[in-house]
């Protein structure tokens, strides 16, 4: 085929020296500090290889924190679709339009909330004496309960935020694709006496496949930068079990120690393990639905 | 016209007199750029945005000051010192004076700071604590030491006389202790942080005989390292909830909803106490020095010109200025009016009749008697927030139970210390 004008180019040109002029340079500046032994309190450095690097694997806290941020990875996203499908459903099939509709309208604003202040709010509402989110649990155990404090709640409790702000979107978008499908494959499912979990779970579910995908790849982007909703709401802890690697990062190279070469090495590793696996996922996913 | 533009000018020069202002600094405009100021919430700065005007007309700029709460203060501080220098005036404190001053990312104070204020008029427990290498380097907006601050009315309905030694208040606490009835024994502070949990874990520590370091080499693992950590994690079953992960604000904030019993905190507690808009406790409060043998963690806050953010002489006066105004007399003296107990700094208004009869006596004595046992409770050294983060996470662990073995995070913190004094150059 001939290019019959320079259009392509005039338009992608730009935003691509844009793009790349505002992602490249960061980048590099990361790396380059990353080989550096760099801090806050101290104007000389020199170079020191890979040391930053050798020296992350035998720190347990980086470790804990790479284990932390793959669960809040899987926590966030599973939970996330685990209630965006179901409630769509629940809104598609049991609500008339007009009340999904402001149904719709109410779902989108937490996601609209900043993220800040969404966390306050939930902080204060997670508070052991006071909090109205935990009064019927202390209601129900006598006892004040702080879910923030305990190691084995402190991490379900941020997530139930998250979900709150992004699984009610995702609703949203889902019933809106929902309402996009043809009736025919669904209405010959029904004849055909299939019971109506079986004709979403097999026909229209399927058929949205390629867009729930892209949802799940969309939290996926978005629980990687959860960094100030468990900072606003934990800072990481009780101790260091709600502490992923961004808090950590941002902890080594402003709150504690200012080792900004250390933190630095944590975000390359972190450039260099998300576009790995988002690359194998992606053409995972591909391939599967080729299939 | 001319009666009135006569009386203005008699007030302002009666004002200005007053104000002990030498008349060069209404002369000519010292300041060509509004200040910025970064610091932390205090009632003290609220009130002093009242009179930008004032300050205004003293140096030809006006001020802006943004507020960040202390750990986010202290990082940001951090952050811009070492790189943009965007603020003309930063909001120090005890644990990171070392640090910046060190680093030189803030000037010495006094070569900056106009004589007529009176920088010697300060607490000399706050002076000491703003000097570093014999150089002062703010002037203090907060400070003091730790005082027992108790209930009156559940001490005395329960029969147990004011605690003065350690195993008394531990009784105590213990005795008053009564969660179904929505009050609990003591308030501690769980929170990491070198000014949060370390700080309130450091009396035990320095009362029970610890040390930091012994010239270049830690020390602090030892018998009065373990020890405080156990009493302060057996203290902890007797904290509200939400004071496991909290800091001043929670452990306070119980108090002063009436849900605790005692507890050993920071001075301006005191003066929270008794003011009405945030304590329900009003009437019912005592004071007495900390119970030994804890040492009271000797602390203060304050004001210092930055270094990068004023580039020359003249934007380094404009802040010299900007600070002295801001802690002068007169501002303190309007915070005393205002009944903010926790943001008086100078002997002169400590001392005053007004403040007696403001505060009442008991506060008054109790704060003489601590200040005889308030000590320099952290290492004092640039590394202190580092070392002082470091114990604060592994305490936290401690408290929230996922670390159980006290020694072994001490043996851990041992280690960190000595890599941080190897790779001092």
């Amino acid at each position: 085929m001939k290019i019959r004008t320079h259009l392509p180019i005039v338009f992608t040109v730009p935003t691509m020296a844009v793009l790349a002029v505002l992602a490249f340079v960061p980048t590099v500046d990361a790396v380059n500090i990353a080989l550096q032994n760099r801090e806050l309190s101290n104007p000389d450095s020199v170079y020191v290889g890979f040391a930053n690097f050798r020296a992350l694997f035998s720190d347990a806290r980086f470790l804990n924190s790479v284990w932390v941020s793959v669960e809040w990875e899987l926590i966030t996203v599973i939970a996330t679709m685990a209630v965006a499908i179901p409630l769509a459903i629940l809104m598609f099939e049991a609500i008339s339009p007009k009340l999904r509709n402001a149904l719709c309208v109410l779902f989108m604003v937490p996601v609209l909330l900043p993220r800040v202040s969404a966390a306050f709010v939930w902080r204060f509402a997670f508070h052991p004496l006071f909090g109205l989110a935990v009064y019927p649990l202390r209601l129900i155990t006598g006892h004040p309960i702080d879910l923030l404090a305990d190691p084995h709640t402190a991490m379900a409790t941020v997530a139930i935020v998250d979900v709150w702000q992004w699984g009610l979107l995702f609703a949203v978008v889902i019933v809106k694709l929902l309402e996009t499908l043809p009736r025919q494959p669904l209405e010959a499912a029904l004849l055909d006496h299939a019971r109506t979990w079986e004709v979403y779970a097999y026909v229209a579910m399927p058929m949205l496949r390629g867009a729930l995908i892209s949802l799940v790849f969309v939290k996926m982007i978005e629980s990687l930068r959860a960094f100030d909703l468990i900072y606003v709401m934990t800072r990481g802890g009780p101790g260091i079990t709600t502490e992923t690697l961004d808090m950590y990062a941002f902890s080594q190279g402003f709150i504690e120690s200012g080792r900004i070469s250390y933190a630095s090495s944590m975000a390359v590793l972190m450039m260099i393990a998300t576009t790995v696996a988002f690359t194998i996922l992606w053409r995972r996913v591909r391939r599967w639905q080729e299939a | 016209m001319r009666l009135r533009a006569a009386l203005a000018a008699t007030v302002g020069g009666a004002l200005a007199l007053a104000a002990g202002l030498a008349g060069a600094a209404n002369a000519e405009a010292i300041c060509t750029h509004d200040l910025r100021v970064l610091a932390q919430p205090r009632d003290g700065l609220t009130l002093l945005e009242k009179y930008k005007d004032e300050f205004k007309k003293l140096s030809g700029a006006s001020f802006d000051i943004d507020y960040l709460n202390e750990n986010d203060r202290r990082a940001k501080s951090r952050a811009d010192a070492s790189t943009v220098g965007k603020y003309n005036v930063y909001y120090i404190d005890e644990a990171n004076v070392a640090l910046f001053a060190k680093s030189k990312w803030i000037v010495p104070l006094l070569d900056y700071y106009p004589k007529e204020y009176d920088y010697a008029d300060f607490d000399p427990g706050r002076q000491k604590v703003a000097t570093f290498e014999d150089k002062v380097y703010f002037a203090p907006l907060t400070g003091g030491g730790d005082l027992l601050v108790y209930r009156k009315d559940l001490l005395d309905k329960a029969g147990i006389p004011v605690p003065k030694t350690l195993d008394e208040m531990i009784a105590a606490v213990k005795k008053l202790n009564d969660p179904d009835h929505g009050v609990y024994g003591i308030a501690l502070r769980g929170q990491r942080g070198s000014g949060a949990n370390v700080w309130r874990w450091m009396p035990y520590f320095r009362g029970f005989g610890g040390k930091w370091f012994d010239g270049d080499t830690p020390v602090f693992d030892g018998e009065p390292a373990v020890k405080a950590t156990q009493v302060y994690l057996d203290l902890f079953k007797y904290s509200p909830p939400g004071t496991k992960t909290g800091s001043w604000d929670e452990s306070t904030g119980a108090f002063l909803s009436g849900q605790v019993a005692l507890l050993v905190e920071s001075t301006p507690l005191a003066g929270e106490a008794i003011d009405p808009k945030v304590s329900k406790v009003v009437g019912k409060v005592g004071y007495a020095p900390p119970p030994t043998p804890l040492t009271g963690g000797g602390y203060a806050h304050g004001l210092a010109i930055a270094a990068k953010g004023n580039k020359d002489d003249a934007a380094k006066k404009c802040a010299g200025l900007f600070i002295a105004w801001a802690t002068s007399k007169e501002n303190e003296k309007r915070r005393l009016d205002d009944g903010e107990f926790g943001e008086l700094n100078r002997t002169s208004i400590m001392t005053s009749d007004e403040f007696n009869q403001k505060f009442g006596a008991d506060l008054g004595q109790a704060l003489a008697a601590t200040a005889k046992v308030t000590a320099v409770n952290f290492w004092q050294d640039p590394e202190w927030p580092n070392l002082g983060d470091h114990w604060g996470i592994e305490l936290e662990e401690l408290v929230t139970g996922t670390r159980t073995d006290i020694k072994g995070a001490l043996d851990e913190l041992n280690t960190y210390a000595k890599t941080l004094v190897a790779n001092r150059k």
